[in-house]
């Protein structure tokens, strides 16, 4: 693992009975990039993102994390030491606020238990006066200021992306999970999304993004990797991969020359 | 589950006003009941249904916060009850001391739930019955530390400050205090760290992992608080009754304590004292019908659950939001405020 990697997953490998949802992919994450997983249906990206989240251990291989092995670390553990995640099917805490859905995403960097609830200790005070605080700014970020004290089941669909996204940075993570961001937004909220991923990565957050808009992918990685049947197909820059016969032939199911012959 | 125990916070500060005024209304009716009506039996009844109301509030965070169901309740209340009774009689241990460490004892015994925590629904519900069938058993059994099936008797009167509590009206005060007191310690932890992260692993226990959330810990803590209620609730009971059987911690007993929880709104901790107050306090008011009255609270049972999934609470609230409207309809024809519309 090279000192400019955060994460690097080696041969990471899962099998889920007979199949190989995931066969030995490597992947190694610069700190500070994002980082863009395509492929096919079925070819294994949200099953690598969910081995990277600690949903289910690794079958095979190991995964490194700032210098840590994590490959044997709970999801809780991870999410502690700083890798957070959004879900392509979205999860939120739909009976509470916007503001109390991204207020969970502290409750690692914070201490105040019961006790100190029923008491409303000075220390408790401000630390929930903090929470509150921190908790706005990233609903800002996202832009979704005005939906702080609604709840989150009365969101619109886009509104509910957005705030997954606000509940998994709220903390600064270090390495953040994209899970589809864009994943049934119209043009206009899934261009908001890309301008988001570009400002995350700006403010110095390593981005790993799941996604099937190619405009959204294209124009914000800056690595993308190619899987395909849980195999590794392509790894390089947006436009490396564009031109990468092998990844045409993934996505369309012909060859490049196919093309040529009937133009 | 319809309302969460934090859902005030949720609520516009205007409601979260209301709800406070008639929090402190209700507690000074209760304080003067004992003028009105100061019949032994009635403070008595009222006296079981605060305890009773201890150990639902318990199994409201449990249930209705964490989103865990117990069935093993009784488990802890019996736990407490035995606890307080023995320490008194036979250790000599004042009152307020048993009390306490009946609360603790019963929460030292809830740790055995830590490893079923992992369980959820109907699997940590029959676990959770398990536990209560186990401690009905050893209260039964162990008849040289319980007394067995002849019963616990001679449990002292509670003494506080020197002073006997002789009068069903002082042990009415002490049950209603406690109550009263678990009332607003767990109304506290709404809109707080642990309020909202109890919620969380109720609503999604996969995002609350991914947001770093000790699950396991904070499902815990719930089981052990809730035993601990449950524990004050046993002791309160054995030195209001002052015989001890363990008929009284059946699990038919950790059935009635989930009753009051969900007649009374799952989530809504006044819910679980209004279930409380149907639960213990119908069949007494029945009790001139005979054999019926478990036939007409059997039925009564099934009507309530019709009203919808918040129970009496959610429907307390209609009622007193329908009768807030009414209200402000009539004050608007009334003279004064047609005179004021005129300025």
């Amino acid at each position: 693992m090279s000192a400019a990697d955060l994460f690097e997953a080696q041969s990471a490998t899962r099998l889920f009975g007979g199949v190989r949802a995931v066969d030995g992919v490597d992947l190694s994450v610069r700190r500070g990039s994002v980082h863009g997983l395509i492929g096919p249906n079925g070819a294994g990206k949200t099953t690598l993102l969910n081995l990277i989240a600690g949903v289910f251990p690794l079958s095979a291989g190991a995964l490194h994390f700032a210098g840590n092995d994590i490959t044997r670390d709970s999801t809780a553990e991870r999410a502690r030491s700083g890798i957070r995640r959004t879900f392509q099917n979205l999860k939120l805490f739909l009976e509470m606020t916007a503001l109390d859905n991204v207020a969970i995403g502290l409750h690692a960097d914070t201490r105040c238990g019961f006790l100190a609830a029923v008491l409303r200790t000075p220390r408790q005070q401000r630390e929930e006066a903090d929470i509150v605080e921190r908790a706005m700014q990233a609903l800002l970020f996202v832009g979704l200021g005005g939906f702080a004290h609604v709840r989150a089941s009365t969101l619109a669909y886009g509104h509910r992306r957005l705030l997954e996204i606000a509940r998994a940075i709220v903390a600064a993570p270090q390495l953040l999970l994209l899970d589809e961001p864009a994943a049934g937004l119209n043009a206009t909220e899934s261009a908001h999304v890309t301008e988001l991923i570009g400002r995350l990565r700006d403010r110095g957050a390593t981005i790993i993004l799941v996604e099937h808009h190619m405009d959204v992918v294209m124009s914000v990685c800056d690595e993308i990797t190619v899987l395909n049947h849980g195999r590794r197909l392509a790894h390089g820059t947006p436009a490396a991969i564009q031109d990468d016969p092998a990844v045409i032939e993934a996505y369309l199911g012909r060859s490049v020359e196919d093309d040529r012959a009937r133009d | 589950m319809a309302e969460a125990v934090v859902s005030s916070s949720y609520a516009p500060a205007a409601e979260r006003r209301t709800v406070r005024r008639v929090t402190w209304v209700m507690l000074a009716a209760l304080v003067v009941v004992p003028w009105i009506e100061p019949d032994k039996f009635v403070l008595h009844v009222l006296s079981l249904i605060a305890i009773a109301s201890i150990v639902a509030m318990g199994l409201q965070l449990l249930l209705g916060g964490s989103g865990q169901l117990s069935i093993g309740q009784a488990a802890f209340y019996g736990i407490g009850a035995y606890t307080s009774a023995l320490l008194t009689t036979q250790l000599g241990v004042p009152f307020p001391l048993a009390l306490i460490a009946a609360g603790v004892v019963a929460a030292i015994a809830s740790l055995l739930m830590v490893p079923i925590t992992r369980l959820t629904g109907a699997y940590l519900a029959v676990a959770t019955l398990g536990f209560s069938i186990l401690v009905y058993l050893l209260i039964k059994n162990e008849e040289w530390l319980t007394g067995g099936s002849y019963g616990f008797i001679g449990i002292p009167r509670p003494v506080l400050f020197g002073y006997v509590l002789r009068d069903a009206m002082y042990a009415y005060y002490l049950c209603v205090g406690v109550a009263a007191l678990v009332y607003l310690v767990f109304a506290r932890i709404d809109g707080t760290r642990f309020g909202r992260a109890i919620n969380a692993i109720r609503q999604d226990a996969d995002a609350a992992t991914a947001s770093g959330l000790p699950v396991t810990l904070l499902k815990s803590q719930c089981f052990v608080i809730a035993a601990f209620v449950a524990g004050l609730a046993g002791s309160l009971y054995a030195h209001e009754v002052r015989y001890l059987a363990p008929n009284d911690f059946t699990f038919w007993k950790s059935i009635e304590i989930l009753i009051m929880v969900v007649i009374g709104g799952v989530g809504s901790l006044p819910g679980a004292i209004l279930g409380a107050a149907v639960v213990v306090g119908l069949p007494e008011i029945l009790r001139e019908i005979g054999d019926y009255r478990m036939l007409v609270f059997g039925g009564i049972l099934m009507a309530t659950m019709l009203f919808g999934e918040g129970g009496l609470a959610a429907l307390f609230a209609a009622l007193g939001r329908y009768g807030c409207s009414l209200w402000k309809r009539l004050a608007l024809r009334s003279p004064t405020s047609a005179r004021d519309a005129g300025r």
